[in-house]
């Protein structure tokens, strides 16, 4: 019967062979979806790789009453996180200014400027990514 | 910046008002709505409380600090550790209610000689009393106008997590 058609009638078999051509057309295209989403997917894996290793801290400086919360990387030392928390802040440096935890029972990170958040984090130095920025005081 | 050898001077409507404005800010630095949310309370305007904590071999001692704003914001709070009953300090009845701090930034003691008597003294250039005795001080340790009474807060806390040594003992024991 097939046969008959194409032989027997040309507008179908012109039908048919558009028929295949689209067919084609769609294989391709199903194909190049399939790449997009993979690579989609592979982006999406980057990302959430990435966000793995960042997180957030809080720096509050002490005596401009002023707060900032920006991502780092684990990776980070402490020195960085005090420096770029100035830059957030947008709040010059005191020579005399001191990094810090946070919150009810701040003490000084000053002797662990070199390490990283997630030693610092591992080592118990710091018990989360929350810091102060205070001037020193003075009194004996 | 506070004055080196200079006598605080006093100003209760000023610092009343500087205490007006710095609440608000501070409370939205801890990200809290009234003071009662952090345990502080304002008995009057010139007056903050502020219970504070030392961790010590394993132990809680709690104590009371009572802030006082008369000089303000141009001179840093009166910081005194008061008797929770009376919110008053009295020596040498009340010298248990005074922690041990000795760190080099903050130093607490009962009876500091202020002629003609003796005051408690937070030693700590945050702190009214420390000017009012004329301690020495370095210039870049002075207070600043644009400090807030958080600095004091802060500043003690950092002694109590660093240099608390206890509480003073009681008197006659």
């Amino acid at each position: 019967m097939d046969q008959k058609v194409t032989t027997n009638s040309e507008p179908l078999g012109k039908a048919v062979e558009d028929l295949e051509r689209a067919e084609a057309h769609l294989k391709s295209a199903r194909a190049e979806e399939a790449v997009a989403e993979r690579e989609v997917a592979e982006a999406i894996d980057e990302i959430r790789e990435a966000e793995r290793d960042l997180v957030t801290v809080h720096v509050v400086h002490v005596n401009e009453v002023q707060r900032t919360a920006f991502k780092e990387k684990r990776s980070a030392t402490l020195q960085q996180v005090w420096d770029e928390g100035y830059l957030k802040l947008e709040i010059p440096r005191n020579p005399k200014d001191v990094f810090q935890t946070a919150g009810e029972h701040p003490k000084s990170l000053m002797s662990h400027l070199n390490l990283t958040l997630e030693q610092a984090l591992k080592q118990g130095v710091i018990d989360d990514y929350r810091f102060g920025i205070a001037s020193e005081t003075g009194g004996a | 910046m506070a004055a080196a050898n200079a006598a605080p001077t006093l100003d209760s409507l000023a610092g009343a008002a500087a205490l007006d404005e710095d609440i608000p800010r501070v409370l939205k630095l801890e990200g809290v709505a009234s003071l009662e949310d952090l345990g502080w309370s304002r008995p009057n305007r010139l007056t903050l409380l502020v219970p504070m904590k030392g961790v010590r071999a394993g132990n809680t001692d709690a104590f009371l600090l009572r802030l006082g704003f008369h000089a303000y914001r141009r001179w840093p709070p009166s910081a005194q550790f008061v008797n929770p009953q009376t919110q008053a300090y009295a020596y040498p009845q009340d010298q248990h209610h005074v922690p041990v701090l000795c760190s080099p930034e903050c130093h607490t003691h009962t009876a500091y000689p202020r002629p003609p008597g003796t005051i408690q003294l937070v030693c700590c250039s945050a702190t009214l009393e420390f000017y009012e005795v004329q301690h020495s001080v370095e210039s870049c340790h002075r207070w600043r106008e644009t400090n807030t009474f958080f600095t004091t807060i802060t500043a003690i806390r950092k002694a109590f997590t660093s240099h608390y040594q206890g509480r003073f003992s009681a008197h006659g024991r």
